[in-house]
């Protein structure tokens, strides 16, 4: 379980993250909507250990988070692939410096890679790759040491649409079969609303949390997208979202003058 | 729930080639076009001494045949080959000298970003400093020997591959960076398994480039007391007015160049098969 207890974040006289608390329960997938700018992607550094609230604390299983560790895996926006590694040996990554023997981590790679439907380009380099495939590269290599929780930071923002419903029904199929806990962050309500079990709303800056929404969309098969729940689901958080975004926006103005 | 998996589609043809006579003669043009500026030069160089200059000239700049007759001759009584491993000797020698100071410090200075933004304007100024300049200061100070030339080499050396050095591990995409940090990596293993092979392409570079400056700089400092090499080899025939023998010298120290450097080229694409290839 993540327990996130009353955390600020400040970077100078910027507040990022004022005062958030939230639990999320083990092998929940949790989406993460906000405007920009409101600390999204500061709540899942910190989640991540890459940096320390300015106070509050965040614990996972009842431990406060001290730096990042492979009980966490993080998924980037730009893949973060390292180019002079082959999609297999990206996988490994990971696993190196771990028990596993040379072979074992081959192995483990290829299963992942598996997994995430890129068996047969275990040799092929990031450059030989489209932005879908590197980004199931990139999820793999976050499973393959399997941690618990997987945050995810607008993993499907830069790719074209077609990619990213195809992408996002694997990664609910690859939840359903793994039971991580998922951090979702996105700025699509649609996507929100379709991966989440529960989606956090954050408020413009300085990001508070305005609501936590329960989406029921039963076992999401056929194209739930269409139907009148997930229309229904999708109106409410467009509603609590949509004064944070038209704040967000006017402060955007008045800071450019 | 549909989870069939579609095979994801490369987008890429990496494997199919055009059709085999279009390609041949694609890559016929190619090479035409590739070697044209240099069979035009070869021509004039051959042609215009011997119809359009007047004879004396002629004498200083002998149709490229009598410098090729001369080069023969010099390396069929073995002399060419003296000069020659004098040359390469030093070269090597201070290029190697250069590279194995080099790297370490420039991967020693980029790690510590304090250190690069204090030493960086002193490297600019020294790269820039021109090695030939500073010749007579390593004659006065080393002697005319073989000190002073292969320190000379050293110094021409060591400035792009200390540079480029300093510049691959600072340019290494922060991203990748975090991405490591998020695995837990601490600094040691992160600098040898992030920012050492991402420096890689870049430091090669700058080892390309000072392989080609050792030879550059050599040939002039061998202009210079020296008893053997090619730079003393041009500057000998020319005190003696043999001037086709000093041609041929400078025609060896040009071929000397391009091989060093098209073999750094090709060793240089080895260790960065990683990048997306470039279009020719």
């Amino acid at each position: 379980m993540i327990g996130i207890r009353s955390v600020t974040k400040t970077f100078g006289a910027l507040t990022a993250l004022d005062d958030v608390s939230l639990d999320i329960a083990d092998g929940t997938f949790l989406s993460l909507v906000g405007p920009s700018g409101s600390g999204k992607s500061t709540l899942l550094d910190l989640l991540g250990g890459l940096t320390t609230p300015t106070s509050g604390e965040i614990l996972i299983d009842g431990e406060p988070v001290r730096g990042p560790g492979l009980d966490r895996g993080v998924v980037f926006q730009q893949y973060a692939l390292f180019p002079w590694r082959t999609a297999r040996t990206n996988v490994e990554f990971g696993l190196e410096g771990g028990p596993l023997g040379k072979r074992q981590r081959a192995e483990r790679a290829r299963e992942y890679l598996a997994l995430v439907g890129l068996s047969g380009f275990e040799d092929r380099y990031p450059h030989e790759l489209s932005g879908g495939m590197k980004q199931r590269v990139a999820i793999a290599r976050s499973l393959a040491y399997d941690p618990a929780v997987l945050l995810m930071d607008e993993p499907f923002a830069a790719l074209d649409a077609q990619t990213r419903e195809q992408l996002q029904e694997e990664l609910l199929r690859i939840w359903r079969r793994t039971g991580k806990t998922i951090v979702f962050i996105t700025h699509g309500i649609d996507e929100a609303v379709y991966l989440g079990q529960q989606v956090a709303v954050l408020t413009s800056r300085p990001g508070r949390l305005k609501a936590v929404v329960d989406v029921d969309l039963g076992d999401r098969t056929g194209d739930v997208r269409s139907g009148p729940e997930f229309g229904r689901q999708r109106h409410r958080l467009w509603e609590l979202l949509h004064d944070e975004v038209r704040k967000a926006a006017e402060h955007e103005r008045s800071a450019a003058r | 729930m549909t989870t069939t998996l579609e095979a994801p589609t490369v987008h890429t043809r990496l494997t199919d080639p055009p059709p085999k006579p279009r390609r041949f003669r694609k890559q016929l043009t190619r090479a035409v076009h590739a070697s044209a500026a240099v069979v035009l030069f070869v021509l004039l160089w051959e042609l215009v001494p011997r119809f359009v200059l007047d004879e004396g000239t002629r004498t200083f700049l002998p149709p490229l045949s009598e410098d090729l007759q001369a080069l023969w001759d010099l390396a069929l009584d073995g002399e060419l080959a003296d000069h020659l491993l004098a040359s390469v000797g030093r070269s090597a020698a201070g290029f190697a000298i250069a590279v194995a100071v080099a790297v370490p410090l420039g991967l020693l200075i980029g790690w510590y970003r304090p250190v690069a933004r204090f030493l960086q304007p002193l490297l600019e100024l020294a790269r820039n400093t021109a090695a030939l300049a500073l010749l007579p200061v390593f004659t006065l100070l080393l002697g005319i020997g073989e000190l002073s030339k292969v320190s000379l080499v050293v110094y021409a050396c060591v400035w792009p591959v200390l540079l480029n050095t300093i510049a691959g591990v600072n340019t290494v995409d922060p991203l990748l960076v975090k991405a490591a940090r998020s695995l837990g990596l601490s600094s040691p293993r992160l600098f040898r398994k992030v920012i050492l092979p991402s420096a890689v392409p870049t430091v090669f570079t700058g080892i390309r480039m000072a392989a080609s400056y050792s030879i550059l700089v050599l040939v002039a400092a061998e202009m210079v007391g020296a008893k053997a090499g090619l730079g003393y080899l041009i500057n000998t025939s020319q005190v003696n007015f043999q001037i086709q023998q000093m041609y041929a010298g400078i025609i060896a120290v040009s071929v000397l160049g391009v091989l060093v450097n098209s073999g750094f080229v090709v060793l240089e694409r080895r260790f960065s098969t990683w990048r997306p290839k470039e279009k020719p």
